[in-house]
């Protein structure tokens, strides 16, 4: 067998282990370390990677956040944030109809704001909202569909632990990731919102009413949540204002919220070592997937799998918005039988290339030409322009044409086809990663396995699987239907990124 | 026997959860140092404090020297510490849709292989890690800025992944005493809530 041949073999071996329930990242450990025995005849190579990779990629500066952010998310639930964080929204959206869903919607977007973790972030809030769904007479499988679908608005919503993996992956800046998420995020609690709104007409009985609150009462529950709203301020902002980079941040964070549950008397002894054993097991799961991951990617690469699969994608001149489609169905399928980090850490190395190959036109080099033209212009003509130059140059903005490279010494600017191609590659792969985030979140919430489903699920024994699979289905719609906006319009992802 | 293995690997979790807190305090004095230092150096301190801004400094306000290479070697050690309890609470990630479907007896014998051969996959891990460390500390090499021989980080770590292999090989012990005895010790995650 040619090593292009093992390489592409070793995907089906890879899937049949991972079926037969060997952890995913014992799996692709095994398969990159057999593959690469394989293709380089002997132990000698895979063995001299072995002596460095385990420390290097356990010792990597990057990844130090998942563990620190796994470690807020405790924090600031020992610190009584996901509390405050429901009562506030109870409070002003519980005597709605269906309200009381709604806000537990805004909960897990608020908690969210300072948890990197899906299946963390629909544990914490199911544990406070679904007592209180119950009480104000709401149906079973709505209350756990709604609190399912919310869980993933931890890992939309910034911080994000997969979003900080797929940074590392594709090599993309993690502070331009995490405000791109910020619009799908909100989009997708506003959708969540709107589903549950469509489903209280359809099922009137499925919700209770309860009389509003007190103005006074709303606005005291409204201050308790300024912990949130700081520590996420910081953080996120501090990293975007580039004070300090992704990790202290995390730093910040963790050390944020462990100050203020210390204060509100939430952090003992026991919970601090409770929360050290938490973070433990999903730190250690995750970096032995990101170890594994590595070994098998470092054995693809050695095969040329990937770069293989691109150029055959582009010889076929596909157009790139099916090639798009293709993945990201593929990615709603499979993401309802594998939880989200394995999926981007097995699939991004071989679909990245892919999308990188494919010409998007997300930027167009005459209309940055034209605008940093008009930059210029707008503030008086440049002196010694003559007006021959400046009729062309207004022409060609007009038209639509690439400016000479003379007309634009004239202008004193400089925008070259490298410059574009440049920004639109960071486009294409920051626009990428929000999309396949979503589909690969949209699984976590899938009848019949969606893992949040479960776990949920699990809290609430008096409702049965079916009716929880039935009411998610809205919010799964509502996911589909966000999708397709954000694959439609990739401005709504792109454009609060610097330009 | 359990017991001794369940305790090892909380301690040892426990432990990691100690260094990373350690970590996460260095990174923000490291932080504040900076801002600090910033702002000692800032023409306006300059000029309403000078003496007091350049005593500060002197002080050594400032970022901590070589932060990032302590983070990154106590990172390293906390993950190793926090090996032995996934380990031991089968908290890995897998796929279990297809295998649920399959004989109660077959379940057993696959989780028998898997967990004999992650045990090996752990004892490699730890036997290659000490063959990096004894060529770390060949070649004498130090970190960029604290110029501390990196062979103690791997020294820290490979103690640390020994008792993971530890903790493998027990756990390899348990499965097969649970396929030939069909008692179950450990369940695996999911499996808990059911």
């Amino acid at each position: 067998m040619t090593a292009l041949e093992i390489g592409i073999a070793s995907f089906p071996a890879l899937m049949a282990l991972i079926f037969l329930r060997v952890p995913i990242g014992l799996a692709m450990f095994l398969v990159g370390l057999v593959g690469l025995v394989w293709v380089t005849d002997g132990t000698q190579v895979a063995f001299a990677r072995l002596k460095n990779e385990t420390y290097t990629t356990f010792s990597s500066y990057s990844l130090t956040i998942v563990p620190m952010f796994l470690l807020m998310g405790h924090f600031a639930t020992l610190g009584g944030m996901s509390n405050a964080l429901f009562k506030a929204a109870e409070g002003w959206l519980g005597h709605k109809r269906g309200g009381v869903a709604m806000a537990s919607i805004g909960a897990c977007a608020g908690f969210g704001a300072i948890c990197g973790s899906s299946l963390a972030t629909a544990a914490t809030m199911g544990r406070v909202a679904l007592p209180e769904l119950k009480q104000y007479g709401y149906a079973g499988g709505f209350s756990t569909a709604t609190l399912a679908a919310g869980g993933t608005l931890g890992i939309l919503i910034p911080p994000s632990v997969v979003l900080v993996i797929y940074a590392i992956l594709t090599e993309q800046n993690i502070a331009k990731l995490f405000l791109a998420a910020f619009i799908p995020g909100i989009l997708a609690a506003v959708g969540y919102v709107i589903a549950i709104s469509i489903y209280v007409r359809l099922y009137p009985e499925s919700a209770g009413t309860r009389p509003p609150v007190p103005y006074a009462e709303r606005f005291a529950a409204l201050l308790q949540v300024w912990p949130v709203l700081l520590v996420f301020s910081l953080v996120v902002g501090g990293i975007y204002l580039g004070w300090f980079t992704p990790t202290e941040g995390a730093a910040v964070g963790a050390f944020g919220t462990g100050v203020i549950a210390f204060f509100n008397g939430g952090l003992t002894r026991a919970t601090l070592a409770d929360s050290f054993i938490v973070t433990a097991r999903s730190t250690a799961m995750i970096f032995f997937i990101v170890l594994g991951a590595g070994f098998y990617n470092g054995f693809l690469a050695l095969t040329q799998v990937p770069q293989e699969l691109s150029n055959y994608v582009v010889s076929q001149g596909f157009s790139p918005w099916v090639v798009l489609a293709l993945i990201l169905c593929f990615y709603l399928i499979f993401g309802c039988l594998m939880d989200s980090l394995s999926m981007i850490l097995l699939t991004i190395p071989i679909f990245f290339p892919v999308i990188s190959a494919m010409d998007f036109n997300l930027i167009s080099l005459t209309a940055m030409q034209a605008e940093a033209a008009m930059d210029v212009l707008n503030s008086g003509v440049p002196e010694g322009m003559g007006a021959e130059m400046l009729a062309s140059i207004q022409e060609a903005i007009a038209t639509g044409t690439e400016l000479t490279r003379e007309q634009m010494k004239e202008l004193g600017i400089r925008v070259t086809r490298g410059m574009a191609n440049r920004i639109e590659a960071e486009h294409v792969a920051i626009w990428f990663g929000i999309l396949v985030l979503i589909v690969v979140e949209v699984g976590l919430i899938t009848p019949p396995v969606g893992m949040n489903l479960f776990i949920i699920n699990a809290m609430d024994r008096s409702t049965r699987m079916i009716e929880t699979y039935k009411a998610v289905l809205f919010f799964v719609a509502s996911d589909i239907i966000r999708v397709i906006i954000l694959v439609a319009f990739p401005a709504i992802t792109l454009f609060l990124l610097p330009g | 026997m359990h017991k001794l293995m369940m305790g090892l690997a909380r301690t040892l979790a426990i432990i990691g959860g100690i260094v990373l807190s350690a970590l996460i305090l260095l990174t923000c004095v490291s932080i504040l140092g900076r801002l600090l230092n910033g702002v000692f150096h800032s023409d306006f301190m300059e000029s309403i404090a000078p003496g007091f801004s350049r005593w500060a400094i002197s002080m050594g306000v400032g970022p901590v020297n070589g932060d990032f290479e302590l983070v990154e070697a106590g990172v390293a050690f906390a993950i190793f510490c926090f090996l032995p309890l996934c380990q031991i609470t089968a908290g890995h990630a897998s796929v279990d849709i297809l295998t649920n479907s399959f004989p109660k007896g077959v379940n057993r014998f696959l989780r028998m292989v898997i967990e004999i051969v992650f045990a090996a996959v752990l004892i490699l891990i730890a036997w290659k890690l000490f063959d990096g460390m004894i060529s770390k500390r060949q070649y004498g090499e130090t970190t960029f800025l604290l110029q501390f021989p990196i062979w103690w980080a791997y020294a820290l770590s490979f103690v640390a992944s020994l008792a993971a292999a530890v903790v493998g090989l027990y756990m390899a012990g348990v499965r097969i005493y649970e396929f030939f005895t069909g008692r179950i010790l450990v369940w695996d995650g999911m499996e808990a809530g059911h």
